[in-house]
């Protein structure tokens, strides 16, 4: 028994390079061993972002808080889609969690490309650093979404005990974000088109996901399974089932966005693996 | 049962240098793949460095050295071979890689240890050491953004150095901040190197490797030159060097032809022939040929002596005038410098340049001018060769330990 300690402590302090991947052992052991490096870096990035604003993080509120205000007047009042329990906290439910999904991407898919000085003469595993910022918005988004949930009684919406789906759906939200950010960081390190493709796609992408429309309109309800196919409906629908209480679908779109997750999680650790110390190589 | 610190074993880096830039949709497509060259960076290197040894990398721009510490640091695996290091490495950062502006130096620190394998306890302990070292007390909650580059150098070397890393590589940072704080790096460099750190130094500067390095390696287009005693690998990175010189095309004529003379032949002559190494006290000759575009009276020669970083040793100037004649185009004449070398350890540059007699038009000028490695006299250090003696109680002492600073 002795003899596997030895072995233990040696593979534990010595570097080994060649031309093959690291094993995925080696990967899963590495990420772990630097948690505390993730959360200082976590830390770091929010404190920083609203470091010089007077109102600091209360912009990480504000910001969703008005758009979906803006929503809520132009489309209950001026264009009426009709939508169960209210227009006004069916749409902030949806702009928050969309908001979140939006800015985590915009910066986590450049992460590794705008972090190359942080990487250049010290390892760590880059996976680490299109984490970060999904982290960081975490916090704007728990007040963003605390604000919204105690907005929701005055438009006559009672808090119930459905509230707590709010813990899987965040989950969900953030493994999907981290998951797609991963892959797009990883990207972006060979291609700098990405960037631009992102900011396009995410223009595009609010309008295919029901956050400011619901699925179920009637001239759209036939077309409910496209939606679905959207990985992101799944997340605003388990967002709306726990607070409005009114989802339809969700069972089929949440499904499709627990295997879209899994599916792109795995292929993401997969290019970071067998990329991690070659993209030092293109920054 | 511990191996060498470091090993590298056949170890090859690969770059591939992509003819176009990279395109998303022309990758995707098999027929329009952009063209790719391979750059080899490192060609099979092998190399072993015992812990608790200091090794001094040299080599030309270009080289490999940069690609060797990233190697090192494991930011990049190699494309064959193996590479191990025993330990935790500590990168010196080249100014402050990896501090964020916005952050004060407290921050800074905490990011900067944890990247470099501390837990925030760790940290904790060494605090105030690694501030007081860096001589930040006072400035350690203003953000780094307003540091000057020393500030934020002596930052940056203080916490690589209180890591306690087994492994510390040291990329060119040496020639920044004051000669106080220089020296107190080598010390600590120093005390690490006692206490049992491997250092591996990369720089430009024959002066570092020397106070630090007993032994060196040479890296010349990625392959390793020569692996050795730090005096022999420098000299030979002098050959290496003026090899350089002599194929640069510009070196006779074209860079430092600027209208009017042209050196067309040049070499340094020592008591049997020429040569390329000096020795103290004996005579050489820097011999010119000249050739003469156009008529020209009197010109001036210029002869000056630069020191490494090119400050200036040596300077004296001539007309070139003997019995009022002229040169008319087309002639030649052959210039002579004779002097006798009184100069320390390093490498110096002989320039030549030649002007009109009022100095204002240049009609030769030099810019890299002619190498020349002087092997440093024993226990000395510095630009000039004063042949001092000390004496203890009227004897002429002879002991010289190892070159300090």
């Amino acid at each position: 028994m002795t003899g596997m300690a030895d072995v233990v402590l040696v593979e534990d302090r010595v570097l080994e390079l060649t031309p093959a991947p690291e094993t995925r052992r080696r990967m899963l052991a590495d990420v772990i061993g630097h948690r505390e490096v993730l959360m200082a870096l976590a830390r770091k990035d929010f404190q920083t972002r609203y470091k010089r604003a007077t109102l600091g993080v209360l912009w990480a509120v504000a910001v969703p808080v008005l758009q979906a205000a803006v929503m809520a007047v132009v489309f209950s009042k001026i264009v009426r889609f009709p939508a169960t329990g209210g227009y006004a906290p069916f749409v902030m439910v949806g702009i928050v969690a969309y908001t979140f999904f939006s800015s985590t991407i915009t910066v986590g898919s450049t992460a590794i490309v705008d972090n190359a000085s942080l990487t250049e003469k010290v390892w760590f595993p880059r996976a680490l650093l299109p984490i970060v910022p999904a982290l960081s918005n975490l916090v704007g988004f728990g007040i963003s979404f605390l604000v919204v949930v105690l907005l929701l009684p005055a438009f006559g919406v009672p808090l119930e005990p459905r509230l707590l789906l709010v813990v899987p759906a965040t989950l969900l939200m953030v493994a999907f974000t981290v998951a797609l950010s991963l892959l797009l960081a990883a990207l972006h390190v060979y291609f700098r088109d990405v960037r631009y493709l992102v900011m396009a796609a995410l223009l595009v992408w609010m309008y295919v996901t029901p956050v400011i429309y619901p699925k179920d309109l009637p001239n759209l309800a036939r077309y409910a399974w496209v939606f679905d196919l959207n990985p992101l409906t799944g997340v605003v629908d388990l967002f709306r089932l726990s607070t409005i209480g009114h989802a339809p679908g969700w069972g089929r779109s949440v499904t499709i966005t627990v295997v879209a997750t899994l599916v792109l999680g795995i292929v993401s650790l997969e290019v970071h693996r067998r990329h991690d110390r070659l993209f030092a190589d293109q920054l | 049962m511990m191996g060498p610190a470091v090993e590298l074993v056949g170890v090859t880096k690969t770059y591939t240098k992509l003819e176009e830039r990279a395109m998303l949709l022309r990758s995707l497509l098999p027929f329009a793949r952009p063209k790719r060259t391979p750059l080899a960076a490192l060609a099979d290197l092998d190399l072993k460095v015992d812990a608790g040894e200091t090794i001094g990398v040299l080599g030309r721009n270009g080289a490999g050295k940069s690609t060797l510490l990233r190697v090192l640091a494991g930011v990049s695996r190699p494309s064959s071979g193996v590479m191990r290091v025993r330990g935790r490495v500590a990168p010196l950062l080249s100014v402050g890689v990896g501090f964020h502006p916005e952050m004060s130096g407290r921050e800074n620190v905490y990011i900067n240890g944890m990247l470099l394998g501390l837990t925030a306890d760790e940290i904790a302990e060494r605090f105030d050491e690694i501030v007081e070292f860096a001589e930040l007390e006072q400035f350690i909650d203003t953000p780094v953004k307003f540091y000057s580059s020393g500030m934020f150098m002596r930052l940056g070397f203080s916490v690589a150095v209180h890591v306690d890393p087994q492994v510390l590589l040291v990329d060119e940072v040496l020639a920044v901040g004051d000669l106080a704080f220089q020296l107190k790096c080598f010390d600590r460099m120093r005390e690490l190197k006692d206490a049992g750190t491997t250092i591996v130094i990369v720089s430009h500067s024959m002066h570092a490797i020397r106070l630090l390095c007993p032994r060196a390696i040479l890296l010349n287009h990625g392959r390793l030159e020569l692996d050795g005693d730090v005096e022999e690998v420098i000299a030979r990175h002098h050959d290496l060097l003026s090899q350089h010189d002599d194929h640069d095309p510009h070196e006779h004529s074209g860079e430092g032809y600027a209208g009017g003379v042209d050196v067309v032949e040049r070499e340094l002559l020592g008591p049997e022939g020429p040569t390329r190494q000096l020795r103290r006290g004996v005579p050489v000759t820097l011999r010119c040929r000249l050739r003469f575009d156009r008529r020209i009276d009197s010109p001036l020669v210029h002869f000056t002596v630069l020191a490494e970083d090119r400050t200036v040793v040596y300077q004296m100037r001539s007309v070139l005038n003997h019995e009022h004649r002229r040169y008319d185009a087309g002639e030649e004449a052959t210039v002579d410098i004779r002097f006798t070398p009184q100069l320390g350890g390093g490498s110096f540059r002989f320039m030549v340049q030649v002007t009109s007699v009022d100095g204002r038009d240049v009609l030769y000028r030099e810019t890299t001018g002619m190498l020349v490695y002087v092997p440093p006299p024993l226990g000395t250090a510095g630009v000039a060769d004063l042949d001092a003696t000390i004496t203890l109680d009227g004897t002429v002492l002879t002991d010289y330990p190892d070159i300090t600073l």
